[in-house]
This record gives structure tokens, sequence and C-alpha cells, in this order.
């Protein structure tokens, strides 16, 4: 792909000349018209990210009413029917629409600046991702706010979601909200393996690739081999909700417990999509502020994969109780643990980088060590109710609510905070505040810490997990008072978060091009980066490109300039291959996104919505894939 | 340049997002009520006064029926609560799975009272002739209008929205929300032409 002679060539070009020229061929035009039809990657990723807060904000409001409710015994500020809504409504909320689209979202917008391209790979499939994932959260919201929100648990076991006991729609919402996050988190995922693979910069062999990226490209496979598994599942719910098929109908030949293994062989793996890129963001923040690189460089690499393999393997420990065979019990027994090893490799691979490095406690850091406080707490539960008589007597207690949110928000919430301190002067241009940043960093840790531990404590007093109200004579009332005041000053931390988020991004300081000394290539360029992301891609001879002189970053040229163009190059090596057109800006996605919707709500309510929904999807999929009458690469 | 183009955008954006999710808010709220779990003890004690003409067939019910928004015949929940006390009470054990036994279908397309609900209703709690026992002293009123509903469901020509799935038990006919009566209504050259069943 060496022809010469079609297009004008960047070579000769001088700086102002080339940024004028990039920005016309790259730059999305302005009002409504070209927010929507936009396939820059940047616009949608920021996007996503400030949906998927949107969404945890949102999901922090209805755990806080559950709080209200759980304060004192026989409380009765929230009925049985309305609750039971509100915690599947937490749950589904935070791991559907808020913890996996947050984590893509911000590989959406890292991934293509730190391997140094671009654009995402597939850009108008990323445009309409988003377009899913919103009309999915729309769908789950506005059926919560009509009485029509799932009732069933996040996890919506049959029989209690089947046919015969969740009466109404409210299952099917839970099901079909599924199928849409599902089609945008697999559209992400490809799109992230792709870029990753095939878009590298010149010369980022995978022994050179950022620990980010690569745990964003483990993550991604994880994404494409569990989520199948939960589609084929919440279809099936939704064929023997519909039309009468018996999936899940022992009298027929079905099998209730197919539920739960389809379920949870997407489900835990899925905590390993949430927590696997938080490695990554801990992996680049650990590095930058402790001035060293990552220790272990391959040890973490080999940690993030094996991870993602053994993730495969222990999903049955989601179902002890259920009746299992012993050999089976004990299997999944050892895998659970042995998922400690790979954990506990990073978490000393991190120790190791603190120890040698010269740590700088700002912001993003703080939040790293908060994780590894909690995180480290959360995973040695997570040990103990990997052993089957212990999880037989804390099944579906507090303990395992306490396990879960100190892994989790332990695990993915802390490191994304971090994560969004440290990458805000890069998404915005502009610094969050650093006294305010300490301030919240504070309140979450404490606020987290006072929430749920006594949580463990609750379980292990036999609370169970789901209920309403309880009864004045259990000894549960103290702390549960407890608990919700201390989740006053976690959402006291999280609104400050969110004020700082506002107030920044409207007139925080301006931010350099690398105001924190980072050696990874998203701050090779201007903050925030300009529609075309580097002006001439950087070529990178070592693991850590940046040096503190960013001009002296080498960079390729001879790439086009009258069309939107970037280099593919090979897996292994990243060796350049191919100059390939991006493809422009389009509408088709909103409009396949409309038709998708249309369909899948549509089929909540007859088989027949498949027939006759198909026809505008395929309408739209033939303008979105209509021949532009040029050659097929210049896209 | 880019600062502004954004934030304007981002204007009209948040605006469009905010009556999209007004308009689709209203839309759906129109017709959707919420799930009432326990009716109001008056309101319930008034369901009872339904008048019955004097044959016993057809009539009309109380006016709060219409106040609360007819929700027996069209509402899922109370549909599927009717469709468990049909297993509750028995009710299998004479009419089967909806196709009769020793008592009469309820989707031959034959109805014998009428299909109206304060029909039903008044079989259900005042028992009829040639065998259906009186349930007035075993149910509630709000438990015998759920029930009532169920079984008008059962025999419609045309499934309702919010009609009951299958159960978790062996398949005997198409499941209410399949509309397992809906043949019988065929106007085709060759329809099912069903004899009735027995007259009480």
């Amino acid at each position: 792909m060496t022809q010469d002679g079609d297009g004008l060539r960047d070579s000769s070009m001088e700086g102002s000349e080339l940024h004028r020229r990039l920005t016309a061929i790259w730059s999305t035009p302005s009002g409504l018209w070209g927010a929507l039809s936009t396939v820059d990657h940047k616009i949608i990723g920021r996007r996503y990210v400030t949906t998927a807060f949107v969404f945890l904000a949102l999901g922090g409001v209805l755990s806080l009413l559950i709080r209200l409710q759980l304060a004192q015994p026989e409380a009765r500020f929230i009925g049985p029917d309305r609750y039971n809504q509100i915690f599947t409504m937490h749950g589904t909320n935070m791991m559907f629409l808020f913890a996996v689209p947050v984590m893509q979202a911000m590989a959406i917008y890292l991934v293509p600046l730190m391997v140094g391209t671009r654009n995402i790979a597939f850009p108008r499939l990323n445009a309409f991702s988003y377009w899913v994932y919103l009309a999915g959260g729309l769908l789950l919201w506005i059926a919560f706010a009509v009485d029509t929100g799932p009732d069933v648990g996040w996890f919506a076991y049959v029989p209690l979601a089947g046919p015969e006991y969740g009466a109404g729609k409210r299952a099917d919402i839970w099901a079909q909200m599924i199928t849409f996050t599902e089609v945008s988190a697999l559209a992400v995922a490809v799109e992230i393996v792709v870029t990753v693979f095939k878009q590298r910069a010149p010369g980022m062999s995978l022994d050179r690739i950022p620990l980010f990226v690569w745990s964003m490209l483990v993550t991604s496979f994880l994404v494409i081999m569990a989520m199948p598994a939960i589609m084929v599942a919440s279809s099936s719910l939704i064929l023997d909700r519909l039309v009468g098929t018996h999936f899940f109908n022992p009298a027929e030949g079905g099998d209730v417990l197919l539920w739960q293994h389809l379920f949870w062989f997407f489900g835990h793996p899925e905590v390993y999509i949430i927590f696997l890129p938080a490695v990554g963001m801990v992996s680049t923040i650990v590095a930058t502020f402790t001035r060293r690189p990552v220790f272990g460089y391959l040890g973490m690499v080999m940690a993030l994969i094996a991870t993602g393999v053994l993730a495969f393997g222990l999903w049955v420990h989601h179902m002890f109780v259920a009746g299992l065979p012993r050999l089976g019990e004990s299997f999944f027994t050892a895998s659970s643990m042995a998922i400690a090893v790979p954990a506990g490799l990073q978490i000393f691979c991190w120790l190791a980088t603190m120890w040698a490095g010269r740590p700088v406690f700002k912001t993003p850091f703080l939040f790293v060590i908060g994780f590894m406080v909690i995180f480290v707490i959360g995973g040695l539960t997570g040990v103990m109710v990997a052993s089957v008589p212990f999880d037989t007597q804390v099944h579906d207690t507090y303990f395992v609510v306490a396990h879960f949110h100190y892994v989790l928000v332990g695990g993915a919430v802390f490191p994304l905070l971090g994560a969004v301190y440290y990458w805000f002067p890069k998404f915005t241009g502009r610094m969050m505040s650093e006294t305010l940043g300490r301030w919240i960093f504070g309140l979450i840790f404490t606020g987290f810490n006072l929430t749920f531990f006594p949580m463990h404590i609750l379980g292990l007093q036999g609370m169970p997990r789901r209920i309403y109200t309880y009864q004045p004579e259990m000894p549960w009332s103290g702390l549960n008072l407890f608990i919700s005041l201390s989740a006053v000053i976690l959402a006291l931390g999280f609104l400050l978060f969110f004020v700082d988020a506002i107030r920044s991004a409207r007139s925080g300081s301006l931010a350099p091009a690398n105001p924190w000394g980072a050696r990874t290539l998203e701050w090779a360029t201007s903050s925030p980066p300009p529609p075309y992301n580097f002006a001439r891609l950087p070529v990178v001879d070592r693991l850590d490109p940046l040096s503190d002189d960013i001009e002296a970053v080498p960079v390729a040229s001879g790439l086009r300039v009258d069309r939107r163009e970037l280099l593919t190059s090979s897996v292994v090596h990243a060796s350049p291959e191919a100059r390939e057109a991006s493809p422009g800006d389009s509408i088709w996605p909103l409009w396949a996104a409309l038709a998708s919707t249309l369909m899948l709500i549509w089929s909540i309510f007859s088989p027949w919505a498949v027939v006759w929904g198909s026809i505008p999807l395929a309408i739209t999929l033939i303008g979105w894939f209509w021949p532009k009458g040029v050659p097929e690469d210049e896209a | 340049m880019a600062e502004k183009v954004s934030s304007s955008s981002k204007a009209v954006f948040a605006l469009a997002g905010v009556l999209f999710l007004a308009a689709s808010g209203a839309i759906l709220g129109w017709f959707r009520q919420p799930r009432e779990l326990r009716l109001d003890p008056p309101l319930s004690a008034n369901l009872d006064r339904i008048k019955l003409m004097p044959n016993g067939i057809s009539g009309s019910p109380p006016e709060s029926y219409f106040a609360i928004g007819k929700p027996y015949e069209s509402d899922a929940w109370n549909l599927s609560q009717g469709k468990r006390l049909y297993a509750w009470f028995g009710c299998g054990s004479c009419h089967g799975d909806g196709r009769g036994g020793v008592g009469p279908s309820f989707l031959d397309g034959w109805w014998l009272y009428g299909p109206e609900m304060v029909s039903i209703v008044a079989s259900i709690r005042d028992g009829r002739p040639h065998g259906m026992p009186a349930f007035r002293d075993r149910m509630t009123s709000e438990q015998i209008w759920q029930l009532a509903g169920y079984v008008q469901t059962i025999g419609s020509y045309k499934p309702k929205v919010a009609a009951p799935s299958r159960n978790d038990d062996r398949q005997t006919r198409p499941a209410e929300n399949r509309g397992p009566a809906k043949i019988l209504f065929d106007e085709g050259p060759a329809g099912v032409h069903p004899d009735q069943g027995p007259t009480p």
C-alpha cells in the first residue's frame, strides 16, 4: 500500500497547515445533526462516561432509599412491592448500566489515544452502541417510573422471573434491557479488540502495550465470550414468558438450574469485566505517581490473562446452595480460591512498584490506595465464601452484600474515581480540584467502610438480603441505623464528587498536555485532544514512549490529509501494514439504533415484532451500508 | 471553537432528551395504572354491589369498578392472581384446564350466562344450578373479581395484552396469552363449530 500520487500527503506539510487540513477532515460539524451523526470516539466516549455517571447517581439515590427504609425496624417509607423493584433496579442499573458501560466508555475514549491512532475501529458501530445503550437505560428507568420496574432481583432467577410467578411485563423489561446493554457491550468489545490488534502505533509491539490497553483487551475477550450466554438466557426467558416455550419448565423437560448456569456463566466473568479495566487504571495511575514503570510488566499481563481464563471456571460458586455434586463443589471451591493467585500477584506488583518508586500522593493515587485496602478486604471475604460450608451459612445474607460491595466498589469504583481525576484533564482540558479531591476521597473512603463493614456483622447475625423490613425483636436495628447514617457520609462524598466534576468541567484551571508527567501516549497530544488525536502518528520504541519533552516522540508521516486515514499494523510487532480509511460521520447508526429499539421493545408484547420490526431495521442497515460509489477503502 | 459547538449542541441534546423522557413517561403513564396489591376495604366491599338482571345473566357492575379503571379484566397482576386462585380453589377439578370436564368449558365459544364480568362474578359468588357451588364464603370479593377476570381471559377470542402466560406445568393447551380459544372464532370457510356444552 505505498502507491503514490493518490491524494494529498502530510509529509511536507507545516504544522499549522497540517492542523487546518486535519481539522477540516476529522472534526464533527456543529449543531444537532452533527452531534447525532458524529463517529468521533472522544465525543462518543465522553457521552458514554457522562451517561454512565448519571446512571450511577440514579442508582445511588435508590440505595439511599433502601437505607432509609432499613434504618429502623418495621419502617413504612416503602412498601414491599416497591422495595422489590428498588433493589432490583439498584443492582441491574449498577451492573448493566453503570459498571460495564463506564469501563468500556473509558476504553472508547482512551484506547485509541493510548495506542496512538486517530479513531476507534468501526466508529459507526461505536455510535450505534451508544444509542442502543442509551435506549436500554431509558427503557429500564421509564419502566420503573411507571411502576413496571423489574422486581425479581438483578439475576432474575426462574421460576420467580418465569411466566408463572413474574406477573406483568416487569421481568420482560429486565430481560430486554439486558439485550440492549449486551448488544452495545459486544459492539464495543469488538471495536476494542480490533483497535488494539490492528491499529497500534508503529513499533508498539505486544510487549510495549500499556497495561490499561492490555486490561481492556482481555476484558473485551471476556465480554465476547461471556455475553452470549446471557443473551441466550434472556432470550429464552422472554420466549418462555411470551410464546410459552419450556426452556425453564421442569414439567416439560426444561430446567430451572439451566437459568442459573447460563446467568452465572456470564455473571461471574462479569465481575472481572468490571474489575480488569480497574486493574489497568490502577497500573497506569501507580506508574505515573510513583515515577517508575510498573514492577513486573510481564507478570501483570500474565495475571490479567490468567484472571480472564480462570473467570470462566468458577461461576458455580454462586450456586453452592442450589444442590451440586460433591466433586463439583470441591472443584469450584478450588478454582475460586485459585483466582486469588493472579489477584495477589497484581497487588504485590503494585506494592513493589510503590516500594521502589517515589510516590506522589495526589488524589488519583489516594483512590488507588483506597482501592488496595478495600479490595484486599473484599478479596479475603471472597476466599471465605469460596468455601462451601461457610457459604452455606452466609448465603443470601448481608455478609454477601458486604462482600460484593467491597469487591465491586473497592475493586472498580475507587479505581474509576481515581481514573476520572487522573484523565479528567485529558477529557476536558481542565484540572479537577486537588483540595476537594482529598475531601472527596476521605468522605468516600470513610463513608464506604462505615457503611459496608457492619454489613459483615449483620450477615453473620443472620440478616437476609432483599428484605424490605425486619421486626424490632431482631438484634439488627442498631447496626442498620448506623449503616444508614454512614451511607449519608458516603453519599455526601459522591455529591461532592459530582459537584467538583461539573464545576471543574466549566471553570477548572486549564490543563497542560501532560499535567502528571505520565509516560503513555494519550498525554502526547493536547488536552483535550484535537479531533484527529495526533497531528502525526507517533512511533513507539519502548514501553513508556513519552519522555519529559513531548515534542521528542518520533512520528510517522506520509498519511493522506484529504480523507480520514489511519495506519493499520501487524498484530505482534505492530509494523505498519497499510494506510486505511476511517469512516466518516453518519446518521444511520442512530436510525439503526432506533429501529432496533422499536423491535426489541415491541417484542416484549408480540412475537410478530421480530418479523415486522426487522423491516425498518433492514432498511436502516441498508442505508448504513449503501455503497457510496467510491472504491471501498475510500469509505 | 470546538468548545462552543459542543456546549450549544449539548444544550439541544439535553433539551431533546428531557422532552423525550417526559413524553414517553406521559404516554406510558397514561395507559398504565400502578399495581394495587390490596384494594381499599371500602372499595372492595363496594365491589359486591353488582346489579344482575332478573334471570341472573348480565347486569351492571358497581360504579366503583369503573372508578378504579376496570382492573380485573385488563391488569396483568390481577389476571395472574386469578390464575393462581383458579388452581388454589380447585376450579380445575370440574372445569379442567378451561376446556371443561364435569363442568362446562370456558373456551369452547359458548358462555352459558354470557361473557360479562358481572355474570361470571355472580356465577362464582352465588353458584349456579347443576353443580356450580357458591364461593361467597370462601373467597373475598376482590379474589372473586380476580378469578372472574381470569376465567373471562381463558375464553376471550383475542388474547388480552395482559393475559398470563404458561405455568410451570405440563402443557395441555396454549397459555392464555396465546389465545387458546382464538381458533373457535375464525370466520374462515371452514371454521370450527363445536357443539354447545351442557345446558344449565
